[in-house]
């Protein structure tokens, strides 16, 4: 068999789903944005790019995009540092290493829906029977309404440890293998010329040696935390307070049933993505064809 | 062979039936096979009656989904396939209208767009002849430019609920203005119990229900979100008046926030979190069982003893036929003959499960729960201080006015640059309904 | 790597003992309040564990007939391995051609496969839903698994994977006769086990845990999965704390058994993602 149909034998099922399933309805999306579509997914009613000059001018959807930026400025620099510095603590022990790190790694398994309720419900719940105000009430504190205070905005504490606990795991094996693949004789090499093992070693070794694994985990991280939905959707719902980008879009699509405007708003998503991506394909070549 | 992995549902399914086989599951779900086999015969089954198909959101209160499957086996005219629908109805009903995969019959609150895109038929002639026995309140909030789209199948309303032993030892009254309210919450915090809930968002942001306040404070301002000639109604003095006394009410530190679950279940009542609490009918019985007779209801108070009068809502949930219903008009003889001539199973879904007002007036007037005690009080408040919703105000609008109220009352932000903001986008809304 | 100071190495241990602590917190208050009662979860002062342990607790979930558990658990169980196996087979295959296979128009194809990933699902729902609806596969598992079996990422991870597989034990295959179809079923899936079974236990997981394309396609309550059921315990009138805390419970031991068995492989499969330090 020769390699072009082979190809298409390997490819075929695969693509022919992803045209139906997938290309298809983004291909419809993209057509709706051009259109007046409330409560109706037919394009019967073409609006040109009214639909993208509404998003843009200053309102809920530019707010979700504020949104998000605070959401990533707090989340992508703790991820990185904490698993991080998680992964060069299990690399430097050598007992109960596979413990540690399966507890870290655990939550991985748990849903988004089944943590916000155990943040909701039990850590952070406003009242005396949470777990964090009956902790702060040992130092005599009052109960504090973690998800409904707005000054200051305590939601913010509850949204990124969640987060943290879920995703933490899995960016500490990125890290933990990108340090074992670390050659030990570079570390010597180092010794020899006089370098201190601890912060010298890190700062001119390990990180620069962890370039790649550490693109992928800031890439990764950001563009999770771009199309965050399950933690701000199950703890905050529709909140003007906090409503990112892919909330703010589920609302004016399946609330409003305002199917135009909130496929121009999903495009407007998709070409940030691609940009992104783009821009650091550039610069450091993560995720590059390399045939 | 993967390519086998076609998209033809026969070797699709075939491939998942061995899959089932394989692993041993097979027994169980082939015992329901009868509802997997994917294409809808329609009107197969039971004899060559047709098929009718009926979606309800879930309703909490044990034992409703039981007695809706019964009263739809009590149709002879057609086999009523009921669905029962927990989480986000409001996504399964908005993806099943737009496809050809909807229901015939279903419930929901009517919204002009579901009218103007044609998604659901008028209903006036099986309404019509009872139209006098539903309150004008019913009434308006189904109709949309001179058509019934709507019946009424339970209402709903809520009420300011009060420890009444509490009120006494605070030494307050059951509060009839703003400012009786916000003193009697303040009044009512002590002990590790708060004044009063209204919910987590403040009464002001639309989430998990909430946003329980956002029409109530208009309403008792003597405005509207929407005017009756459907203009903005939400930036009038008194309307500006009554959000900045929401936000000193919020303010107050004396109200419960952070409560596990929000203001439409009574447990930060029950649980004693608090002396008051804004809450449905629904809850009436639980409360009832927690205090006995310690407690009692009042509507949310006017903004002052000269401006506006006292108010609730009026929820529940509506019947509306499918434009997309396979025979319209047995959809239509359906809700006739359930929600409009079957006393009976109106007056039991009504008042047997969770604590409902029936729609139907000669009905509810002659309902043995709501002639006595409190569920008298709570009829009586209905029919005096139920405001009906408007139509005309569109999930859109809804948002922007609440972005307005959180950033008002919860962000202490500038009143009349917020409701500017709400006021522009509520005005696009109406532009393109005009249109 | 040298030795460290005592001092440095109880540091360390502590330091990890404190972070397990918090990672493994959740699941304790999980554990606590769904063998608790509601009054002990909701009660001034905080238990360590309740006075009695409410083994019942286990029963009143299953025996919850709105809420149909145990038939969402099977089906639950029934869509995730379903799933899995034709995500598995058609993504690995797709990723091996554009690894592998030369072919004029693999790049665009590649990056074609990349933009589905970027395209937010919110909005591509209801026609999605639509195209279902007309295959007349509404209220059936092949129209709740078929539709998401095509999933660019994972395509895009075994892609990345196969780009690092030894050339030579292909070239040995074929040298051996075999054609692209033997060089992959016979020596690159029988050594690439691992990461199969790395990438498996990421599509169990988020089949197990999807809500809303379940919910809108299996239309009745025979098809519901755990994820829906779970959620009629959470849109009850009055909420029982400890009936939603033991669904929770319940929901997630399937996941953490799969984990706790298969995670050397997991942990092996993430690190071979083809991100290199």
């Amino acid at each position: 068999m020769g390699a072009t149909p082979a190809f298409w034998l390997f490819m075929g099922p695969f693509l022919a789903g992803l045209v139906l399933f997938v290309y298809l309805p983004i291909a419809w999306s993209f057509v709706l944005s051009f259109n007046r579509a409330q409560n109706t997914v037919q394009p019967r009613e073409f609006v040109g790019l009214q639909n993208y000059i509404d998003l843009l001018q200053p309102g809920p959807f530019l707010d979700s995009l504020w949104t998000f930026t605070i959401f990533a400025a707090i989340i992508v620099p703790l991820t990185f540092v904490l698993s991080l510095l998680l992964a060069v603590l299990l690399n430097q022990i050598t007992v109960a290493r596979a413990f540690f790190r399966s507890a870290f790694f655990l939550p991985t398994a748990c849903s988004y829906v089944v943590a916000s309720l155990i943040w909701k419900l039990s850590i952070f719940n406003g009242v005396r029977f949470g777990l964090a105000n009956q902790v702060l009430s040992l130092f005599g504190v009052e109960n504090i309404a973690w998800l409904s205070s707005v000054n200051p905005p305590w939601y913010w504490l509850v949204l990124a440890t969640v987060r943290l606990w879920l995703q933490l795991g899995f960016y500490i094996i990125l890290f933990l293998a990108g340090l074992q693949r670390i050659s030990p004789e570079l570390y010597e090499a180092a010794y020899v010329d006089g370098a201190k093992a601890g912060w010298q070693t890190f700062r001119y070794i390990t990180l620069p040696q962890l370039r790649t694994t550490s693109v992928a985990v800031l890439l990764l991280n950001l563009i999770a935390a771009y199309q965050a939905f399950d933690e701000f959707f199950n703890l905050l719902s529709n909140s003007s307070l906090a409503r990112p980008p892919l909330v703010y879009l589920y609302y004016t699509a399946q609330s409003n049933q305002d199917y135009g405007h909130g496929s121009a708003g999903a495009m407007i998503l998709a070409a940030l993505i691609v940009l992104v991506t783009l821009g650091q394909n550039r610069i450091y070549g993560f995720g590059r064809p390399e045939t | 062979m993967p390519a086998e992995m076609s998209h033809l549902p026969v070797s699709t399914r075939r491939t998942f039936l061995s899959l089932v086989g394989a692993l041993g599951l097979g027994g169980a779900l082939a015992a329901c096979g009868g509802d997997s086999g994917g294409v809808d015969t329609g009107g197969g089954s039971g004899g060559g009656k047709p098929t009718l198909k009926q979606w309800y959101h879930l309703y909490g209160e044990s034992g409703t989904e039981q007695a809706v499957q019964r009263y739809a086996q009590g149709y002879d005219r057609a086999t009523v396939e009921v669905q029962w629908t927990p989480g986000d109805y409001e996504s399964k009903l908005s993806s099943g209208l737009l496809s050809d995969s909807g229901p015939d019959v279903f419930e929901y609150q009517l919204n002009v767009d579901m009218v103007r895109s044609g998604q659901i038929v008028p209903l006036d002639d099986i309404v019509g002849p009872v139209r006098s026995d539903y309150t004008d309140t019913d009434i308006t909030a189904t109709s949309l430019d001179g058509s019934i789209y709507g019946v009424k199948i339970v209402d709903d309303t809520g009420f300011l609920y009060y420890r009444k032993s509490l009120l006494a030892a605070a030494g307050v009254q059951p509060p009839t203005t703003m400012d009786e309210l916000i003193n009697a919450t303040r009044a009512l915090d002590r002990g590790g119990v708060k004044g009063l809930f209204i919910g987590n968002d403040a009464g002001v942001t639309p989430a998990f229900g909430g946003g329980a306040l956002l029409d109530l404070v208009l309403w008792t301002a003597g405005t509207a979100s929407l005017t009756p000639d459907n203009k903005v109604g939400f930036t009038t003095p008194e309307a500006k008046d009554s959000l900045s006394k929401l936000r000193e009410l919020a303010q107050s530190g004396s109200l419960l926030l952070g409560a596990p679950t929000d203001w439409w279940d009574p447990s930060a009542f029950t649980q004693e979190l608090a002396a008051m609490q804004w809450c449905g009918l629904w809850a009436m019985p639980k409360i009832k069982e927690a205090f006995g007779d310690d407690f009692g209801i009042v509507p949310w108070p006017a903004l002052s003893a000269t401006v506006g009068k006292p108010a609730t809502f009026l929820g529940g949930w509506t019947s509306m036929v499918s434009a997309k219903a396979r025979d319209v008009d047995l959809a239509k003889d359906f809700v006739k003959w359930l929600w409009i001539d079957n006393a009976e199973a109106q007056e039991d879904f009504n008042l047997s499960y969770g604590f409902h007002i029936p729609p139907r007036k000669s009905l509810a007037s002659r309902a043995q729960k709501l002639q006595e005690g409190v569920a008298a009080d709570a009829l009586r408040i209905f029919n005096e201080s139920a405001v009906a919703p408007n139509p005309m105000w569109t999930p859109k609008m809804k948002s922007a006015f609440a972005d307005a109220a959180t950033a008002i009352v919860r962000g202490g932000g500038d009143i009349d640059a917020e409701l500017a903001k709400a006021q522009q986008a509520v005005e696009a809304e109406l532009a393109r309904l005009a249109a | 790597m040298r030795h460290s100071p005592a001092y440095l190495v109880v540091a360390r241990y502590a330091a990890l003992v404190v972070a397990t602590v918090l990672f493994l917190l959740p699941f304790y208050l999980m554990l606590r309040n769904a063998l608790s009662t509601d009054r002990e979860i909701t009660g001034v002062n905080w238990t360590i564990f309740p006075s009695s342990l409410q083994w019942g607790n286990v029963a009143e979930v299953f025996e919850d007939s709105s809420a149909n558990f145990a038939r969402a658990l099977l089906n639950s169980a029934f869509i995730a391995v379903a799933q899995t196996v034709g995500t598995v087979l058609l993504s690995s295959m797709a990723g091996y051609a554009l690894a592998r296979i030369p072919f004029r128009y693999a790049t665009p194809i590649f990056y074609a496969v990349l933009l589905t990933l970027m395209v937010p699902p919110a909005v591509t729902f209801v026609p999605s839903f639509i195209i279902v609806s007309r295959l007349g596969w509404v209220n059936s598992y092949q129209g709740i698994i078929v539709p998401v079996l095509f999933s660019g990422f994972t395509a895009f991870l075994f892609r990345q994977y196969f780009l690092n597989f030894p050339r030579e034990l292909e070239e040995a295959g074929r040298i051996d006769g075999l054609g692209y179809l033997g060089v992959f079923w016979r020596i690159v899936v029988p050594n690439s086990l691992g990461f199969f079974a790395a990438i498996s236990v990421i599509t169990v997981i988020s089949a197990w845990n999807q809500f809303l394309w379940p919910l809108v396609v299996g239309q009745n309550s025979s098809m519901w999965t755990v994820q829906v059921s779970l959620s009629t315990l959470m849109t009850a009138q009055t909420i029982n704390l400890h009936q939603v805390f033991m669904a929770a419970l319940i929901s997630i031991v399937p996941l953490v058994l799969v984990f706790v068995f298969l995670q050397r492989y997991l942990v092996q499969g993430v690190a071979e993602t083809g991100i290199k330090g």
